[in-house]
């Protein structure tokens, strides 16, 4: 039908404005929806494949040390598939600036062979095994950037006393070390401060003096066993071994955290391209069922020729079809563009080794099938009323518009107050429902994209600010690699770089219900600080800073929640400390603690002493430092060979928040995604507003009005819309923002509150208004463009 | 004529261009317009009479030629200057009354009032066409008669020294027509308006105080009635 084809590239050319507009919102559609699930899909497939190749373990255990035939044993259980003994141990390294760090020893058997954990060499050459020479070691990638190392260097690392010089053959990565994480308490990587180096097992037992032992378990399970029933037979072989702790794959640090980005993805994927297709579906049906009023008289021409309904409404549809077509187009060439900047930053976060990238064609199928169905079925909707059109009666003028009281005029003193131009807006208002809904939905899905990405950022600030100003007020946190007396410490005050210190003692723990005769048992960190210590702030899960108790524990919120305690309960501690015999005590709990990232149960000093039938033990100290001596004391710790581990808050911060600005990113995104929305959603509604109330706007011309004073009629009634839609937009942002926290973002690990600080509220609200008033804005040259004489004519 | 000068005509034409096409609306003409006449501009379909209407008005310029409201120049003026004009010194009654669906009889009278400083008060000006009863309606609930006295309310409200009737009877039949021109012209003593009618209607050149014809874009003759025929005695 060349005819109609020709009409519908006139109707295109004739309201451009409004074409682009539906274009641009469906195109950000498609966009997101393409460059989300690619990258998630990307990454989703590269964990999966990674974690195939490498065997990535189900189970993980801790013990003291145990024979490494061990693994036979384990193996006889049913349900598990392989278990692989090796030596894991963290020590700690020199850095070229005379600073120390923690390096993650790992070990692995010679040949390689069906190992779980394996890891991938990236670059440079596999280990061999013992040499004589330097023994020779893979770094994690991030680590050896972060302290510019190169195949060849020697790294120092202090190991049971000794310094050793360990040589750098090759850079490598394993599926334990994609996101390498010190430990949970550690909010983010720190390339210069921990890394991972991999070595042979006969290097490691060398080194760490374990000759014939190893001190970590993982196992592969059937798929679907019950993980709960291996884990006591694997406790009840590891027993005598001193047992220390164990965790699935789910509590793996790394895991977790790729595994908190993939649902994110997943989430989002689905619901920005959700809010953008339901609005395109809105503003096609508003536009075509307006088409079609206009045409009344055009369409009763074409039924009189003899045109059947049928081939009319294809005639309105493909105008939707067209719309979602070009959208689709659009959107798919800009949302692989996304899906590569994405895929990009993802690489900067996390080391895969296969990063599968490439373009997801199902995702671009699926996108056309979504706008085409959008367009279309929106489309056919708006074309109900094509049949209701009788030739006859659609060649005479439509019946005039009918204004109706609304229910605001039942409160007089209050519609008395409004003036002719708040009233026309109002009745208006109600008069087009359907436009009314689409606009405050509009509008409200922007406000809810502008709260989604500003609070992020109050996100970032929560973190930075509980997690370095009110839970960590040291500027040094040092563990020692065996627990020291705190007499040991005393010389340390002498150093003219410390203020103050305040010594800490950690004991693996495994906690049961007083009563309940170890049934059900969790593995926590006690920890045990100085009654009169404000170094380390604990908090309860609402916020309130809780006092370290002289008797009694603040118990986890984890395991409060896994063994059902609540606060007056009490509980039965075992220490599987490496320390004399595992002893027990009865704790009552007095509070319940949840800090922002790691954590575990809060002690006094002496009850943690107690428990391991001690008085003056420590394993690791608070330090906080006169300004500008960092340097200095960073030195004192290159000298001291018993440390494990130190975490500069200084580094850690800068390091945040140097990570947190691809966060920026995220914002950036969703500002201009709200923008859009806003922008193209007040156009659209302004120049419909404008087109159907012409008339009315030349009149008032006539009557004297001026430019401004019309655009004000204009701005009232979009104003009025878009403020409805604000009003419904921020909690229902708010609302989202909770949901996106509770369900994306919160793990074992992560306790994040879903905060939303009020200037989020401001920044959101005062941007919508701005991208409004913008969207606005391009429609009044046509006000200026008013032709009054032809406005008059043109009234019926 | 005794009276004062209200508008005068000097001259003026207006050509529009239509494509390459250019059209002669009006050719240059002259018109002298007095305080509280009443004037019918007589004329067949194109013969220039909405022309010269809107260009009096100030909804368009002239392309050549002077108009000028009392001192005011009001051919030289610019939008601003036009809106205003508009806005302080012109009413406007249309054929098809050109009321706001969304807005009450009594709102849309407000509507207009709205602009000026010391308007009429609406009820009084409603009282005046005689719709009090119905100043809650909306336009789709009036008859054209009704609705055509809220358009003469409208315009009368701001007191307009210039009052601009665009084929007012037109679309009414002929009791109702009688009654809105009995109207305008009770509105030229109460509310001291000058009324300019342009109609096709020649019947109604019988009220007038003077009758301007118009043919093809030109001003062909202008003549004065002694004693103008009350409206309720015309007939057509």
């Amino acid at each position: 039908m060349p005819i109609l084809n020709r009409r519908l590239w006139r109707m295109v050319a004739a309201g451009k404005g409004q074409f682009a507009a539906l274009v641009t919102v469906v195109m950000m559609g498609v966009l997101v929806y393409i460059s989300m699930t690619t990258a998630y899909y990307n990454l989703y497939n590269s964990q999966q494949t990674f974690y195939q190749q490498s065997r990535f373990a189900d189970y993980f255990f801790s013990v003291v040390k145990a024979p490494q035939d061990i693994t036979n044993r384990i193996e006889t259980i049913p349900g598990v598939v392989a278990a692989t003994g090796r030596i894991q141990k963290d020590v700690s390294f020199l850095r070229p600036d005379g600073g120390r760090g923690t390096l993650r020893l790992t070990s692995y058997k010679l040949p390689l062979g069906q190992q779980l954990n394996q890891p991938v060499l990236l670059s440079g050459r596999m280990f061999t095994g013992y040499s004589g020479g330097n023994p020779e070691v893979l770094v994690d990638p991030q680590f050896a950037k972060g302290l510019g190392l190169k195949l060849g260097d020697i790294l120092d690392i202090v190991a049971e006393g000794k310094i050793v010089h360990l040589k750098i053959v090759g850079i490598a990565t394993s599926p334990e070390f994609i996101y390498p994480m010190k430990d949970a308490s550690s909010i983010i990587p720190l390339p210069g401060e921990f890394g991972i180096a991999m070595l042979p097992y006969n290097q490691a037992e060398q080194i760490l003096n374990l000759q014939g032992q190893v001190n970590q378990l993982s196992l592969q399970l059937v798929p679907g066993t019950n993980e709960y029933e291996i884990k006591k037979a694997v406790d009840a072989i590891l027993a005598p071994y001193g047992n220390l702790y164990a965790y699935p794959r789910d509590q793996q640090l790394s895991h977790v955290v790729l595994k908190t980005e993939l649902t994110q993805l997943k989430v989002m994927s689905r619901f920005l391209p959700f809010l953008f297709f339901s609005i395109a579906a809105g503003m096609q049906f508003l536009l075509l069922g307006r088409m079609i009023r206009l045409q009344r008289s055009s369409i009763g021409i074409m039924k009189a020729l003899g045109y059947d309904n049928r081939t009319i409404t294809a005639h309105y549809v493909s105008y939707a079809v067209l719309v979602s077509f070009t959208g689709a187009m659009l959107g798919t060439i800009s949302g692989i563009g996304l899906a590569v900047l994405l895929s990009d930053t993802y690489a900067q976060y996390f080391y895969l080794p296969t990063t599968i990238g490439g373009i997801n064609y199902r995702a671009i199928v699926y996108s056309f099938m979504i706008s085409l169905g959008v367009g279309a079925s929106s489309g056919l909707l708006a074309c109900r009323g094509v049949i209701k059109i009788q030739p006859a009666e659609s060649m005479r003028a439509a019946a005039p518009v009918q204004g109706k009281h609304i229910l605001l005029e039942t409160i007089p003193w209050l519609w008395k107050r409004f003036n002719s131009s708040w009233k026309m807006g109002m009745r208006s208002i109600a008069r087009n429902k359907t436009r009314f809904m689409v606009m405050v939905a509009g509008v409200s899905a922007s406000v809810v994209l502008l709260m989604l990405g500003f609070f992020m950022q109050d996100a970032i600030d929560y973190m930075m600010e509980q997690h370095f100003e009110k839970e960590g007020r040291y500027d040094y946190l040092i563990h020692f690699s065996s627990p020291i007396r705190e007499s040991d410490l005393g010389y340390w005050l002498q150093w003219s770089e410390v203020e103050d210190l305040e010594p800490i003692l950690e004991v693996p723990v495994s906690v049961t219900k007083a009563d309940s005769n170890g049934v059900k048992s969790d593995d926590d960190l006690l920890q045990g600080l100085g009654l009169d210590g404000w170094m380390q702030g604990v908090f309860s899960p609402s916020g309130i800073q809780l006092a370290i108790p002289d008797n009694g524990v603040l118990l986890s919120a984890k395991s409060s929640k896994k063994l059902k305690l609540v606060v007056g309960d009490h509980i039965k501690v075992k220490s599987k400390m490496d320390l004399g015999p595992g002893h027990t005590m009865t704790l009552k709990v007095v509070g319940i603690s949840q800090q922002l990232m790691g954590g575990g149960s809060y002690v006094s000093l002496q009850t943690a002493n107690r428990l391991l039938g001690e008085s003056k033990l420590l394993t690791g100290v608070m330090v906080n430092i006169h300004p500008g001596q960092a340097a200095a004391f960073e030195r004192r710790l290159g000298d001291l060979t018993s440390i494990s581990s130190i975490v500069s808050r200084n580094k850690a911060e800068s390091n945040f928040r140097t990570l947190m600005q691809s966060a920026i990113f995220t914002i950036i995104c969703m500002v201009i995604f709200a923008g859009i929305l806003a922008l193209a959603i007040a156009y659209n509604a302004s120049l419909m507003n404008f087109n159907e109330r012409k008339n009315e706007l030349g009149l008032l011309r006539v009557l004297g009005y001026t430019n401004a004073e019309i655009r004000g009629v204009l701005l009232k009634e979009i104003g009025l819309q878009s403020l409805i839609g604000i009003i419904l937009g921020i909690p229902l942002g708010r609302w989202l923002a909770n949901y996106y926290i509770a369900t994306a973002a919160t793990t074992d690990m992560y306790a994040m509150p879903a905060v939303i600080y009020p200037r989020t509220y401001i920044l959101a609200t005062v941007s919508a208004i701005v991208f409004l008033i913008a969207g606005f804005w391009l429609i009044t040259p046509r006000l200026k463009r008013l032709d009054l004489v032809e406005t008059l004519k043109n009234w019926d | 004529m005794d009276k004062p000068l209200l508008m005068r005509l000097e001259n003026v034409s207006k050509q529009y261009h239509m494509g390459e096409v250019v059209v002669d609306a009006l050719q240059p003409s002259s018109l002298d317009i007095y305080v509280g006449e009443l004037i019918v501009v007589l004329g067949p379909s194109g013969s220039g009479k909405s022309t010269l209407l809107n260009l009096m008005g100030g909804m368009d310029r002239p392309s050549d030629g002077k108009i000028f409201f009392g001192k005011q120049d009001v051919s030289a003026a610019d939008e601003g200057e036009l809106t205003n004009f508009r806005r302080q010194q012109v009413g406007f009654v249309f054929q098809f009354y050109n009321l706001i669906p969304d807005l009450t009889a009594a709102e849309n009278v407000a509507l207009a009032a709205s602009l000026i400083k010391e308007p009429m008060s609406v009820s009084a000006v409603l009282e005046e066409v005689g719709l009090s009863a119905r100043a809650k309606h909306f336009p789709a609930h009036l008859s054209g008669g009704e609705q055509q006295r809220v358009s003469i309310a409208r315009a009368i409200v701001k007191r307009p020294p210039l009052l601009l009737c665009d084929e007012p009877t037109g679309a009414l039949d002929y009791q109702t027509g009688i009654s809105i021109l009995a109207l305008l012209r009770q509105i030229t003593s109460t509310v001291g308006s000058t009324v300019i009618i342009v109609t096709h209607n020649t019947a109604i050149a019988a009220m007038a105080d003077r009758v301007v014809r118009m043919r093809s874009g030109i001003i062909a003759e202008v003549t004065s009635n002694d004693i103008p025929l009350a409206p309720e005695r015309i007939e057509w």
